[in-house]
């Protein structure tokens, strides 16, 4: 199922399907690209941001950013 | 006097490195972002002294906000200058697309894989050799807090030199 990163749940991993353009080479420092296995960390509310694990290491992203990231869930 | 300057992702342990090389004692903490601004300072080698700049951390040398800018602006001031590219060995993808980006823009690098020992205890194991090989720069597992491997990292500061990225991409297309 797809769904977008900002969009997904509390422990829900996931695998990077598609990223904006404009937004590729920012994460791509950050170890996020496609067909990478991502797994939501935490949310933060008032649309704050999340915090995803990649390769064992955290990393927060703006809720904004997240949104541009298309996954795909296991269902 | 020769200029290093040290570079990495945030929180790889830069300003631990900088303290050890130079006997200086800048605020080191288990932060991202603890150095905001650059830091400098100075190292006895054995046969000439350097200048060695702790440079804040960095994903990319695409400056996303204030620190990232003054990384990448220290970068292109010292060109031609040594970078001692600092990693977190339990990250290494993230680290060695900075090193990528660095060793791209032709300056020589030394590669250091710090915090070698969180990555033993999470279990990931490095092929150092191979790295070297793909890179053709020096590359050294090293532990700030505790010393290991500053030995290495200044004996292959004077052999480090600049690499083209056609060649790495073509010897990792080899592997493949």
């Amino acid at each position: 199922m797809k769904k977008k990163l900002s969009e997904m749940n509390y422990e829900e991993e996931g695998r990077v399907g598609s990223i904006e353009q404009d937004l590729k080479n920012k994460v791509a420092g950050m170890g996020i690209r496609v067909g990478k296995n991502l797994k939501m960390v935490t949310k933060h509310p008032l649309k704050g941001p999340i915090v995803v694990e990649v390769d064992g290491a955290h990393t927060s992203l703006a809720l904004g950013m997240a949104d541009k990231i298309t996954m795909e869930v296991k269902e | 006097m020769k200029k290093i300057l040290l570079m990495g992702n945030p929180n790889v342990g830069k300003s631990v490195f900088f303290n050890r090389l130079t006997g200086a004692n800048v605020i080191e903490s288990n932060y991202p972002g603890t150095t905001v601004d650059y830091t400098k300072g100075y190292m006895k080698g054995d046969s000439e002294d350097f200048e060695i700049i702790d440079v804040p951390g960095t994903f990319s040398l695409e400056p996303k906000d204030k620190a990232e800018e003054v990384a990448v602006k220290m970068l292109e001031k010292e060109k031609g200058n040594l970078v001692i590219c600092v990693i977190d060995a339990s990250k290494v993808e993230r680290g060695l697309y900075l090193a990528l980006e660095i060793i791209e823009r032709g300056y020589p690098v030394v590669l250091a894989l710090n915090m070698w020992d969180v990555a033993g205890d999470k279990n990931m194991q490095i092929d150092i050799g191979k790295l070297k090989n793909i890179l053709n720069i020096p590359v050294i597992p090293t532990i700030a807090i505790s010393g290991k491997g500053f030995k290495e990292v200044m004996l292959s500061i004077k052999k480090a030199a600049s690499v083209e990225v056609k060649e790495i991409v073509e010897k990792v297309g080899e592997i493949k």
